[in-house]
């Protein structure tokens, strides 16, 4: 055994302001989760159509009923997911959560104006965001506004434990003498 | 010698010849008495008189000694003692300090004193249920090196075995990979504007770090987050 490693500075993160880069990929995956499940939902929809009329009908983006469902429905999938348990998908994935901007859990109602002010944050190409970069806490302009902050929520120490185990575990399996061969053969 | 000179025999006029018998006794015992006390005869003579007495007085004293002893009756005395007022009065931290209890334990064969203990007897007089609830389990915990636990240990195959999969693996690869690369964008930011004192850590209190109690969001399995300053949550 040669002495104890030093645990990395991510193992003790956890309640902590998230940093941009998990942010952004949380966002990434639910960006491209959303969109796919409106997808399968526009083809689903198709589907019931053709069957039901004998018609085939195509979705294009250029549809203004279709551009505004999916505005729709990206309100309900972020306003919802933040309202019900402070996190989407992604941010699930990610291990970060949506809390209030003293630590506590996020009021639903929170949650709602935070998707409402979502968008705000894209104006000005994305100015809203810098503040997750510049801000002592993180906050983009939608948590200003919605009182609210994002930080990690994962069970790092978990994960550190894990990966020891599966390290440890991995030294004894190449430490240990192959299986023994006939004499002879 | 009526003139008062010195001796009898010729001399240069005004001394005497010899010393008169008195100064010629001084003369030659002053180099003797300067080796020999003549006190230590009478000292010795007093010392021949009073070792006997101080032995006879000992022994009458351990005489008289015994037969109080052998007359009082001690677990009646003991009886009559007030212990906890005599403890009252010990200030046992003083005393406690004063024992080298390193050197204590090195004469105690405890092997020995262990073989005389009735374990059974002893535990069946505690109170596990209050002596738990003295003890800060959370503090105990924090001390047990659970690292070195799964390295030197099954716990870590059994954990292995447990958690094992590619899906969480990957999980806790890309998020461990996401927050190092947060702090270091983080830093590279207060470095860029120059920002001596970082801001808060985490939501909470006034430095970031003590959240209201209902503030606690629990992670992913349930449990409340550990919103402990780095280094201590190891």
């Amino acid at each position: 055994m040669s002495g104890r490693r030093r645990a990395p500075e991510w193992v003790t993160s956890q309640g902590q302001y998230a940093g941009s880069v998990s942010r952004f990929l949380a966002f990434a995956i639910d960006a491209a989760v959303s969109a796919g499940l409106f997808s399968l939902g526009l083809a689903a929809a198709s589907l019931v159509v053709q069957v039901v009329t004998g018609h085939s009908v195509h979705w294009t983006r250029a549809n203004i009923a279709v551009a505004i469902i999916f505005v729709l429905w990206e309100f309900f999938y972020f306003g919802y997911s933040w309202a019900a348990s402070g996190r989407t998908f992604g941010m699930a994935v990610l291990g970060v959560r949506v809390v209030r901007a003293d630590g506590a859990a996020l009021d639903p109602w929170r949650g709602v104006v935070r998707a409402l002010v979502f968008p705000l944050s894209f104006l000005f190409l994305g100015l809203g965001f810098l503040g997750i970069l510049v801000q002592r806490e993180h906050r983009a302009l939608h948590d200003l506004i919605a009182g609210s902050c994002v930080i990690y929520a994962w069970d790092a120490r978990a994960a550190r434990l894990r990966f020891l185990a599966r390290d440890a575990e991995a030294s004894v399996n190449a430490s240990a003498p192959g299986p023994a061969v006939p004499p002879g053969s | 010698m009526a003139d008062g000179r010195l001796g009898d025999g010729p001399g240069r006029r005004g001394f005497p010849r010899y010393p008169p018998p008195w100064m010629m006794f001084v003369l030659l015992s002053w180099p003797i008495l300067g080796v020999v006390d003549p006190r230590d005869r009478l000292r010795n003579a007093g010392k021949r008189l009073t070792d006997p007495a101080e032995a006879m007085a000992q022994r009458v004293a351990e005489r008289v000694i015994d037969l109080v002893v052998e007359v009082l009756d001690v677990n009646a005395l003991m009886l009559r003692l007030d212990l906890n007022a005599v403890l009252g009065r010990v200030n046992l931290n003083d005393v406690l300090r004063r024992v080298d209890v390193k050197t204590l334990l090195d004469q105690i064969d405890v092997n020995d004193l262990m073989s005389r203990v009735d374990l059974d007897a002893l535990m069946s007089r505690v109170d596990l249920d209050a002596l738990m609830a003295r003890v800060d389990v959370n503090e105990l915990v924090q001390r047990i090196d659970v690292e070195g636990l799964v390295e030197q240990t099954d716990l870590g195959a059994v954990i292995a075995r447990s958690s094992g999969g590619v899906a969480i693996e990957a999980l806790d690869s890309a998020r461990s990979q996401a927050v190092g690369m947060d702090q270091f964008i983080d830093r590279w930011v207060q470095r860029v504007l120059r920002r001596h004192h970082p801001g808060p850590a985490a939501p909470g209190g006034p430095d970031g770090r003590d959240p209201s109690p209902e503030g606690r969001v629990p992670s992913p399995d349930g449990h409340a987050p550990p919103l402990s300053p780095p280094g201590t949550a190891q």
